[in-house]
């Protein structure tokens, strides 16, 4: 099934991609979205199932599949949107597309892939769609983030290469190395412990740069700033969670060791470091989207802290990954309205946007609210189950430290977010020059009050699937 | 036989750190290739025939011509000549390169399993690490490019070393990707020289707040 949707969604690129007409296009999307939706009813249908050797319809696939099925759809509106007020070419819009329909599929591979191997082949295709993406406008910012995002993203996809290759002697047979997860997770007890904790280390640092953590943050950082809402909606949820998987993985095969609780360690390690750097880089900031980059930052290294208690934090950690999905993604819908409006993604060119646009400043303040984790947002049950495995844990210093650095952050954003909605309007703002879509807002909402919603009335389809993604971990 | 390449590998890494011209660049990892090519043949010619085709073609066509000629195309087209800029002078790399082969040498002897061939582990360990530190020291984004084809070649030497046999269609596609990473990353390069007038990395600084 995923050959036949892979094999689909590549031809689809391809004929958006040569013939750039509005309507191949509109209706290539169409299906192609239709076609994603499709894969995640197929394999939530055949849970648990294999697809051949390289695949495997799994809890945690299905279950971030469902999350990017559901995000196509305002992104490709929202895509629209941007394409009438930015692009006006309808080649490069072609272009656009059909590099979309690329990442998504090469995203849903990496969620499906059994075969470690098969997962950094996708991995791969995502850094090269999401560098196309970037630059597609060819501008000299764009070029320079799209740059340090190939380069750097390929250096960390080598690294993390070498740790498959270290996983691949500690799985060698006379029939050669098997590199599916299932295979590796039931040997890993007979594995080198030194290969074993270096083949992770060599993983969560080559995939940092997806999973947007330290060390290789950088570069993710940077593309974030400058790529265009629609992609940002992308890269900064699906494609993070492409670098959580990648590394779920992995820490499930050592989860089945001795080496479990230094993993643990490792990924406290990385998380505190990562949420440290990004509250200090949250008060050099100037522009929005590197705000939200940061932010990025922050809620996946929660979700690595979660998973460094162990039992008690697994479930608040996928439960805030999948509200952060949501939630980053609304916040940046809306910010390519506000962007709109000021013609310039930079704070001190924003202000009054509550005169300027009521509904898409209501969006954005309950977009901001739900990020920042304020009751009534999903993402306050999620953190606060974090709070709850960390001081039930044992990990009170910890606990008390993240907290600090969380208001420290609040503090940050809430002052920057003050200054959009409230400050004096802009000198250079242009009346009129927005051009402003009505419709433009209710996926915003739609996506923080389903966020909210599942906050507080988790539906069993979700918990089920949450639960089933912990039994792979001991 | 292999010990003799695996020496003359050796020394085409410390040969990256004497040179400073471009074309040499360019002529070292088209040897790396034909020395990768001698090594997997020597070490491979059991596996199953198509398996062995796909990785002396990677060797020998990818890494040896196709990178080497693209490379080339990258060297007239942006006039690049002589890499001065290292911010580390020749004989201080000479000590550290030497120093990594040794470090890796140990290294690798104090390892104790006996799937990882060690006479290739060494020299490629030391390639990776040799690989990240000439990115390090050098300034423009052509020897960024070099640095991350030396990592490329200690990886694939490190492919031989731990013995892994990979399927096919997984090899075909690791090809296929490093091979097309490759191309977009040198068309990146040409646009980033048209649109900033140079490929030194201190001038791409737009970005920052």
């Amino acid at each position: 099934m995923i050959f036949i949707f892979l094999g689909i969604a590549l031809t689809l690129s391809i004929l958006i991609f040569l013939f750039p007409h509005r309507i191949v296009f509109a209706a290539g999307s169409f299906f192609y979205v239709l076609l994603h939706v499709t894969l995640t009813v197929y394999s939530y249908n055949k849970l648990g199932a294999c697809d051949s050797v390289y695949f495997r319809f799994d809890s945690l696939a299905v279950l971030l599949n469902a999350l990017l099925s559901i995000l196509l759809i305002p992104t490709l509106f929202h895509a629209n949107l941007y394409f009438r007020r930015y692009v006006k070419d309808v080649k490069k819009e072609a272009q656009f597309v059909s590099a979309m329909i690329i990442l998504a599929s090469a995203i849903s591979s990496v969620y499906y892939a059994e075969n470690i191997v098969v997962m950094w082949v996708s991995i791969e295709i995502t850094t090269l769609a999401v560098s196309f993406l970037i630059y597609h406008n060819r501008y000299e910012t764009p070029l320079e983030a799209a740059w340090k995002y190939l380069f750097l993203s390929s250096v960390g996809i080598a690294i993390a290469f070498l740790g498959i290759l270290i996983l691949a002697t500690q799985s060698a047979s006379s029939e050669g190395a098997n590199l599916s997860v299932s295979y590796l997770a039931s040997v890993a007890s007979q594995m080198d412990p030194f290969f074993l904790k270096t083949a992770f280390v060599l993983i969560l640092t080559g995939y940092s740069v997806k999973l947007n953590v330290f060390p290789l943050f950088a570069a993710t950082i940077d593309a974030k700033t400058v790529a265009p809402s629609p992609v940002n909606a992308i890269i900064s949820t699906a494609l993070v969670n492409a670098g959580f998987v990648a590394v779920f993985r992995v820490y499930s095969i050592v989860n089945q060791t001795a080496m479990n609780s230094w993993a643990q360690n490792v990924l406290l390690i990385t998380g505190l470091i990562s949420i440290s750097l990004a509250t200090i880089q949250l008060f050099r900031i100037k522009r929005f989207k590197r705000m939200f980059a940061f932010s990025s930052m922050e809620h996946v290294a929660l979700i690595l802290i979660a998973l460094s208690v162990g039992k008690p934090g697994y479930y608040a950690a996928l439960l805030h990954l999948v509200f952060h999905t949501l939630v980053k993604a609304g916040l940046f819908f809306q910010f390519g309205q506000v962007r709109a409006f000021f013609h310039s993604g930079w704070i001190k060119d924003s202000g009054g946007y509550f005169n300027l646009n009521g509904t898409g400043s209501l969006a954005f303040l309950l977009g901001i609210l739900s990020i920042l984790a304020i009751p009534p947002s999903g993402l306050f049950i999620s953190e606060f189950l974090i709070f709850k495995a960390l001081f039930s844990g044992g990990y009170l210093v910890v606990g008390i430290f993240v907290l600090v650095l969380l208001t420290v952050i609040i503090y940050v954003i809430v002052s920057k977010t003050m200054h959009l909605l409230f400050a004096e309007i802009p000198a250079t703002y242009k009346p009129g020059a927005a051009i402003v879509n009505r419709f433009e807002p209710v996926s915003q909402f739609l996506l923080f009050i389903a966020v909210i919603y599942l906050g507080f009335n988790p539906p069993e389809i979700l918990t089920g699937l949450i639960h089933q993604t912990i039994q792979f971990l001991n | 036989m292999v010990i003799v390449l695996i020496v003359l590998f050796a020394a085409t890494l410390v040969y990256f750190f004497l040179s400073e011209r471009v074309s040499n660049f360019i002529w070292l990892l088209s040897v790396q290739g034909v020395i990768l090519f001698g090594i997997a043949f020597n070490n491979l010619l059991h596996i199953q025939p198509l398996g062995l085709i796909l990785i002396l073609l990677e060797t020998l066509i990818v890494k040896a011509i196709v990178i080497p000629w693209f490379l080339n195309q990258l060297r007239h087209k942006n006039e690049l000549k002589r890499v001065h800029e290292s911010k580390v002078p020749v004989f201080y790399s000479l000590i550290i390169i030497s120093a990594i082969l040794i470090g890796s040498f140990l290294l690798s002897y104090t390892i104790d399993n006996e799937i990882i061939q060690l006479r290739f582990f060494t020299v490629a360990l030391a390639t990776v690490i040799g690989g990240m530190y000439f990115i390090v020291i050098h300034k423009n984004i052509f020897s960024h490019l070099v640095g991350f084809l030396i990592i490329e070649n200690g990886t694939f030497l490190l492919s031989l070393a731990v013995g892994g046999e990979m399927p096919f269609l997984v090899s075909l596609a690791v090809l296929l990707d490093v091979l097309i990473a490759v191309l977009v990353i040198g068309v990146f390069l040409n646009k980033v020289r048209d649109s900033f007038d140079t490929i030194l990395v201190s001038k791409l600084n737009k970005l920052k707040d």
